[in-house]
């Protein structure tokens, strides 16, 4: 994992499915679980993937886009043990290496879903969107909220920043505090470094929308709503494959449909029904085809 | 192009390039103090991981925003102490041992993090104080008097420091340890004694520099928050010319250029393929700070440790 | 009732006078080096007492002991009659003691003021009293003609000015013992008379001084006594009157030393015969982007010693640097034998008859680690007889360099020996030996003598009028007048990165070049 598994985000959804799945599994007896957090460093990782790798787990999952051709290289080496990266749509199928599964959460659609809460949340009708990287699944998070408030409300403004870092969490507090000034009453934001910007939004009282982990404990009285990714279902049936002696070679993806992902309320915000009977309705729509969740 | 220089985008910069020039300010005033008494103290970045988890610990436990605010001061004496102790009584190369305390304070705030939290979440921080009718003024008001107490104190260190750097007999004897610890000594000042205050006055500063971030600017704390800011701190010391004045001129333009480049992009301002130069901006202007430093007034013996008859 | 005081019990200062210092038994060990063997000194009020030795006999640790910068490993200091520890430069300066060291004790960022003030408490508590302080530097200054602006910073000031400083620090700090380390080896010829102007004028008021130098004429000028150090030891202790300059030199060798070098008569060039070397209108800019040489032109011919005088850094170390390709020309031209060689690098100057001796000898002369065959070898070990094919050739590099160390007499335990376990004399012998034995051309020699001792000064200097003889053009630059009046046939004085004037050596007269090295041209 690049970061903490506690990072509030990106590496914390895999370590609580991971501990869900172990749990449902008989807890440690029926499961064994390592995790490497931290693993800023791509050599660092590629090292843990190796190690685990070598002493003989069932399943090395490299939790980052970052470690894809790491990723490559060692599986050649251990045709025998299943690997899983993400986010990612690439096995190496095409590549002759048959022991690697990919995932990917659709955030597009769980971020078209709180693009039309934050439309029906904002009294000023200006959202910010605190981002790292125009690239992966922070992307496609942003254009598919993007999407969802101007589908809902024509006039709305949608300003988006991208920091340029995935862990500089100062900047992101100051890309939030921008937003603010610029008039911003609903924020939200992809990437570990949110913290920062979450801190200012509970500073500022403006609401905000979490992805990727569960972010109300974060900020119990200003996060309204935040879309979970829920990867236990894919480690599940991950777990079943290699045990059938398919070791990959399959692209999960994480979507509204198959559960994997999911918004999740903050009970304690009083969100309206009309918002929420909103919601409901675009998610139907994203999940019988009739939404198209990016442009 | 011409949204951007519209008032309200030009007081929004400059009042963010206040706010986040807080904690680069409180570094970098104590990393100028430890780098003119002669020691050069890479390790800031770690000395306010340690200081910013201490005082969000405390805050989170006790509420007391002065406690936390405490806890980090000693947080990052300790951790001065530390650095005074290798690099003027072990006499070890500062920018090894430096990098050293930064990698002891990013691994041990995590580890605390994790064992003692285990996860965050937001606290009240200092909130803003508007200054009577100061506040009041039209544009400078916002821009100036409407932030909490920390930033207030950050700029009133600033002629502070000076006053002490010049126009003490403590400022003076700092100034010579740092230039030549050896005249220092023949007079009978202790060169060790001033270097082991200044590592432990820059220790304390970084610890509150790490405070006004997790209590002060973004009230929640993550793991590896500063994200190298400290670093910069350091680099703005060379930027600044080694003067309190220097290093707050420092300190505002590189965080205006932060400021200005999230202005950029709330208000779509450039086509989105200029983006990335405009994020690279604050990068582009450290390395140039580090070229452009004015070494001429660098002190002479700068990160050289000293101990009698050796010359 | 009245008290009667004895006369001159106090200074002007202010401060209780010391009557004596007796310093008993002195005894101080360095790895591997007996630094101050059972040394007994002792200084009293009034008096001008010279410290003579050689460099290394042990005057510097003697004095460092006694400002508290060195604890000894045996001592017994008495001051006036109480034994006295000093642990630290505080303890010392605090009982009156003040060092001027050779190698100045000032801030040169800071103030006069400041420097003065430095480590002193101050009227205002925590703040700064600089009113006060430049008040009584002023003061003080009167009193003793120690004339200097307070307010000036330290860098902008010439040495004889920094070096007022150093005592006015002294003074400031009431100190009644004042020693003073080589304080005359900076100085220009009329700055030497002013300051034993200064040193007489404090013992006439009682203070004690202490006069440490190995510049003969200059003890017998100024000491009523003198104490002669050797190895660490005092070889003695008697009143300087009387004294000759052939007797301390050679209490201070421990054999009788030649002061004079005889030396064939100076052959003017022949009209119309081409300078070995050749400097044209050369620019040169210094560390700090200023120019350091300001247009300087100069000829000399075969079998020449053309001298270089002046006070440090106004030019001559980036001349020397410049004329050795280690130092980029701005503008100019400097000719070899008649080629140009303006921006040759070191090797193509080497091939071209150019030999350098240069002035810092352990950073630009010697690979300090390596051995001594190795430096012998060090610019021709990449062709014959030292190498073939890309391979050393040890059998011929032992041969060789055994050979110039018995020609040079360099005194050194083996071949092998690193370098920097020799004394200066030593290895200034060994630059020389490789340097001469290529038989150039052209010498660039800058300060062969600094740190060396007498009889390796003298040793060298025979060398020098012996290639003189053979037809080496030879520039030879120094900061010792001595040196310069001795060897050469016509002297240059650099003021400012300029050569003010160059003159036969029959015209060289001490006040003319001192005149000059202070840039006064008329």
């Amino acid at each position: 994992m690049p970061s903490a598994s506690n990072d509030g985000a990106f590496s914390q959804s895999m370590f609580d499915a991971l501990k869900a799945v172990q749990a449902s599994m008989g807890g440690e007896a029926g499961m064994k679980l390592a995790v490497s957090e931290g693993m800023v460093q791509v050599p660092n990782a590629a090292a843990a993937i190796r190690d685990y790798a070598q002493q003989g787990y069932d399943l090395v999952i490299a939790h980052g886009t970052q470690y894809g051709n790491s990723l490559q290289e060692i599986a050649k080496d251990f045709p025998n043990i299943a690997f899983a990266w993400g986010t990612a749509t690439d096995t190496f199928a095409d590549k002759g290496i048959k022991n690697v599964f990919a995932y990917n959460p659709r955030a597009q659609e769980g971020g078209y879903a709180l693009g039309v809460l934050a439309a029906k949340l904002s009294k000023s009708g200006i959202i910010g969107v605190c981002g790292p990287v125009e690239a992966g699944d922070a992307k496609t998070y942003v254009d598919g909220f993007k999407k969802g408030v101007t589908d809902t409300k024509k006039d709305a403004k949608v300003n988006v920043v991208y920091t340029g870092s995935f862990s500089d969490v100062s900047l992101m507090a100051a890309a939030a505090e921008t937003h603010s000034k610029a008039g911003a009453d609903v924020l939200t934001g992809s990437s570990q470094a949110v913290v920062g910007a979450i801190g200012v939004a509970k500073d500022k009282k403006a609401i905000w929308l979490g992805t990727q982990a569960l972010q109300t404990a974060l900020a119990p009285d200003t996060v309204g709503a935040s879309q979970v990714y829920d990867f236990s279902g894919v480690v599940k049936e991950m777990l079943a494959l290699s045990a059938k002696g398919t070791k990959g070679g399959t692209a999960f993806e994480l979507s509204l449909k198959t559960g994997g992902l999911k918004i999740v309320y903050n009970d304690k915000l009083s969100i309206p029904a009309d918002a929420k009977a909103a919601v409901d309705a675009a998610m139907k729509g994203i999940i019988d085809g009739t939404i198209k969740p990016l442009p | 192009m011409n949204e951007l220089f519209t008032l309200p985008v030009l007081l929004g910069v400059l009042y963010s390039g206040v706010r986040l020039a807080t904690p680069y300010l409180y570094a970098a005033l104590g990393e100028m103090f430890a780098q003119r008494s002669g020691v050069v103290n890479l390790g800031v970045d770690g000395i306010m991981l340690m200081g910013a988890f201490t005082a969000f610990f405390i805050v989170t436990n006790t509420g007391s925003l002065a406690l936390g605010m405490l806890g980090a001061m000693l947080i990052g004496l300790l951790m001065g102490l530390l650095m005074s102790f290798v690099s003027v009584n072990l006499r070890a190369v500062q920018g090894i041992s430096g990098i050293g305390l930064y990698l002891f304070g990013l691994g041990l705030s995590s580890l605390l993090f994790k064992r003692l939290l285990g996860s965050t979440k937001a606290i009240d921080g200092f909130q803003a104080i508007p200054i009577p009718f100061l506040s009041d003024l039209p544009y400078v008001g916002d821009v100036f008097f409407k932030h909490n107490a920390l930033v207030y104190v950050a700029f009133a260190l600033v002629p502070v420091a000076a006053f002490v750097l010049n126009r003490t007999t403590l400022g003076l004897k700092i100034r010579a340890a740092g230039m030549k610890p050896e005249a220092a000594d023949s007079l009978g000042v202790s060169v060790a004694g001033v270097r082991y205050f200044c590592v432990c006055l820059g220790g304390v500063m970084a610890g509150v520099a790490g405070a006004s971030l997790s209590i002060g600017l973004i009230n929640l704390f993550q793991e590896n928050m500063t994200s190298g800011l400290g670093f910069i701190a350091v680099a703005l010391v060379y930027f600044g010319g080694w003067t309190p004045v220097g290093v707050m001129v420092g300190a505002l333009l590189f965080s205006m250029v932060n400021a200005f480049q999230l202005w950029v992009q709330v208000k779509d301002i450039l086509p989105s393929s200029y983006r990335d130069f405009v994020v690279m901006l604050p990068y582009v202007l450290t390395i140039v700070a580090l070229v452009f430093g004015r070494r001429a007034r660098q002190p002479t013996a700068l990160s050289k440790p000293f101990s009698r008859g050796e010359n | 009732m009245v008290f009667p005081k004895t006369p001159m019990a106090q200074l002007p200062t202010g401060r209780d006078r010391i009557e004596e210092l007796r310093m008993v038994g002195i005894t101080k060990r360095f790895p591997g080096v007996l630094a101050n063997d059972r040394v007994d000194f002792d200084v009293r009020a009034g008096e001008i007492h010279a410290l003579l030795g050689e460099n290394g006999a042990g005057k510097s640790t003697l004095m460092r002991q006694l400002c508290g910068l060195y604890k000894p490993d045996a001592d017994e200091i008495h001051l006036n009659g109480a034994l006295r520890h000093f642990n630290s430069p505080a303890d010392s300066i605090h009982a009156g003691i003040g060092m001027i060291h050779q190698h100045f004790m000032l801030v040169p960022a800071l103030t006069v003021a400041e420097n003065v003030a430095l480590g002193l408490s101050s009227s205002r508590g925590p703040l700064l009293d600089l009113d006060r302080v430049s008040k009584r530097i002023d003061e003080l200054g009167k009193r003793y003609s120690l004339k200097v602006q307070p307010d000036a910073q330290v860098w902008q000031l010439s040495v004889g000015e920094q070096q007022r400083v150093e005592i006015l620090k002294a003074l400031y700090r009431g100190a009644a013992l004042l020693a003073l380390d080589e304080p005359t080896a900076v100085l220009t010829p009329q700055e030497v008379g002013e300051l034993f102007k200064v040193l007489r004028q404090m013992a006439a008021d009682g203070h004690a001084l202490i006069f440490i130098s190995h510049k003969l004429h200059e003890i017998i000028d100024v000491s009523q006594r003198v104490t002669v150090m050797r190895d660490g030891r005092v070889v003695s202790t008697h009143p300087t009157a009387g004294s000759t300059r052939a007797q301390l030199a050679s209490e201070m060798v421990g054999r009788p030393v030649i002061l004079e070098y005889e030396k064939k008569p100076y052959a003017p060039p022949v009209v119309g015969e081409a300078p070995r070397l050749e400097v044209d209108d050369l620019w040169v800019r210094g560390d700090r982007g200023r120019d350091a040489l300001r247009g300087v032109s100069l000829e000399v011919h075969a079998g020449e010693i053309l001298g270089i005088a002046g006070v440090s850094g106004n030019g001559q170390r980036e001349l020397a640097e410049a004329l050795t390709g280690l130092r980029p020309v701005a503008k100019g031209h400097v000719r070899v034998n008649g080629r140009d060689l303006t921006h040759a690098s070191p090797l193509q100057r080497i091939a071209a008859g150019q030999s350098a001796i240069p002035e810092e000898r352990m950073k630009d002369g010697v690979v300090k680690d390596f051995s001594v065959a190795e430096n012998l070898i060090l610019q021709d070990h990449g062709h014959a007889p030292f190498s073939r094919g890309g391979f050393m050739d040890p059998t011929a590099i032992t041969r060789e360099s055994a050979a110039l160390v018995k020609g040079f007499n360099v005194k050194t335990p083996t071949l092998d020996t690193p370098t920097k376990n020799l004394s200066g004399g030593n290895i200034q012998k060994l630059i020389l030996a490789r340097e001469l034995s290529r038989k150039p051309a052209v010498l660039i020699c800058a300060q062969p003598s600094r740190g060396v001792d007498i009889g390796a000064t003298e040793y060298i200097h025979q060398r020098l009028l012996e290639q003189r003889e053979r037809g080496m053009a030879t520039l030879l630059i120094s900061e010792d007048l001595d040196e310069l009046l001795a060897l050469s046939d016509r002297i240059g004085v650099m003021y400012e990165g300029r050569l003010m004037a160059v003159m036969d050596r029959a015209e060289a007269t001490l006040a003319r070049l001192g005149l000059l090295m202070a840039g006064v041209s008329s």
